[in-house]
């Protein structure tokens, strides 16, 4: 239960750093999606609802502050939770290499759907710009991804430990 | 029983249905922000406006003194007073810096015929590719969906969503911004649409219209949400070598979108 109250709490202060913080670590040119490599964290590590729950609220926080179509990154972040959910039982989610590919090729697929998104439903070719956000942004999350993992598990650890307390 | 077996499907299928339901809503009817979103924007505003503050006072505090690391052990005492007679200077220099950038927003609110709210960026979209920013004003203040929002150097964009205290433009080189515009020196009317950076494309303007580089690009009127005589930008490019009904045009801004501080929000729907 406490799961569920503090988590929107951490989700509003994770997505607040992401856009402030984490961003002028390139210089405000690539942004650090760590919000998306948690999201993949929770379909390999977390239960389908806790996990669910956790991407939902990410991704409706994301729509909130940013200025996108609203459900735009609530869709993609619970496709990318439920694909990482049911690859998690068929292959081993610890391997470096892996999580950096599939990390990268995650934030490709986000990119994707947003231009799918926008050229159907706005008839707007909104390629370059996403090629020249997106491509840097992948790489980058790919390469910080295990960092990432590593800290979402001692974090994890150190919830369950408290519960087991 | 049934429900375990088939826990991962049903929760699968109810996060996915009430996302789809959420972008299908807004799809059909874009703008107006629920209270929920409003909700978020008063928590989330304040604590962006508070750390973007606190890393430009530690930026600023680091280049200040950066230069007197080296020197420390056999200057110690002049580098501390120079450091706090620096301190000193820099604060009246962004005060003198304020004060007219404020004189500017004071004579453009002076010059314009709708009456204006000013407000202070709070906050910006940084690496997304979705070009929004965060002002201080909110529907309290008056401000509210579609109001236009310009700066002394022209049109800075629209307001798409409003809460109590804060509210998010939509920037004029964001995709979805779309502008009725006209060519000052030819009079060409085409509609100017965002490409995620200050470069914007100036789109159905015939092959028979004689627009140049260097001409200004100013708001139309037409539409309704912009009023007439606004400027937008300058022309940079304009060929007629792709085939098609309509020539290429390019624009720059005339806002240079990573110093906006201050902007003006023109209330022009009566109330």
């Amino acid at each position: 239960m406490a799961y569920y109250i503090v988590l929107p709490f951490f989700t509003i202060l994770l997505v607040v750093l992401q856009r402030t913080l984490l961003d002028l670590l390139f210089g405000g040119r690539i942004g650090v999606e760590v919000s998306l490599i948690l999201v993949i964290y929770a379909g390999f590590h977390l239960d389908v609802v806790r996990g669910g729950v956790l991407a939902f609220l990410t991704g409706f926080l994301l729509d909130c502050v940013s200025g996108t179509i609203m459900g735009l990154y609530t869709f993609t972040y619970v496709l990318i939770f439920i694909l990482s959910y049911l690859l998690s039982p068929r292959i081993y989610g610890e391997r470096m290499l892996f999580i950096m590919g599939y990390t990268f090729l995650c934030v490709l697929l986000e990119g994707l759907f947003i231009f799918a998104v926008y050229w159907s439903v706005y008839g707007t070719d909104v390629s370059q710009g996403l090629l020249r956000t997106y491509l840097p942004q992948a790489l980058v999350a790919g390469v910080l991804s295990p960092a990432i993992f590593a800290l979402f598990n001692r974090l994890e650890v150190y919830v369950h430990a408290g519960e087991a307390r | 029983m049934f429900l375990k077996k088939y826990l991962a499907v049903i929760v699968a299928f109810i996060l996915i249905a009430v996302s789809l339901v959420i972008l299908s809503q807004s799809l059909r009817r874009p703008g107006s922000p629920g209270v929920v979103k409003k909700l978020v924007f008063e928590v989330t505003a304040p604590v962006e406006r508070a750390i973007n503050s606190g890393v430009g006072s530690v930026s600023g505090a680091w280049k200040q003194y950066l230069f007197l690391v080296g020197l420390e052990e056999e200057n110690r005492e002049l580098r501390n007073k120079i450091a706090a007679l620096q301190g000193e200077v820099n604060t009246y220099r962004e005060m003198s810096l304020e004060g007219s950038r404020l004189k500017r927003v004071l004579a453009l609110e002076d010059s314009t015929i709708y009456p204006t709210v000013a407000a202070r960026v709070v906050g910006n979209e940084g690496s997304s590719p979705f070009r929004t920013i965060m002002i201080n004003k909110g529907s309290t203040d008056g401000v509210k969906e579609g109001l236009p929002v310009i700066s002394p150097e022209g049109v800075v964009g629209r307001v798409i969503e409003s809460s109590w205290n804060y509210s998010k433009i939509l920037l004029v080189t964001d995709y979805n911004s779309n502008i009725d515009s006209l060519v000052q020196g030819s009079r060409a009317q085409g509609i100017l649409q965002g490409g995620g950076h200050r470069l914007l494309r100036l789109k159905y303007v015939q092959r028979t219209e004689e627009v140049k580089a260097g001409e200004a690009v100013i708001t139309s009127g037409l539409g309704g949400a912009f009023p007439k005589g606004l400027m937008l930008g300058t022309v940079v490019r304009a060929d007629k070598k792709e085939p098609g009904l309509f020539q290429t045009i390019e624009v720059v801004t005339a806002v240079d979108f990573s110093k906006i501080e201050e902007v003006l929000v023109l209330q022009t729907e009566k109330e």
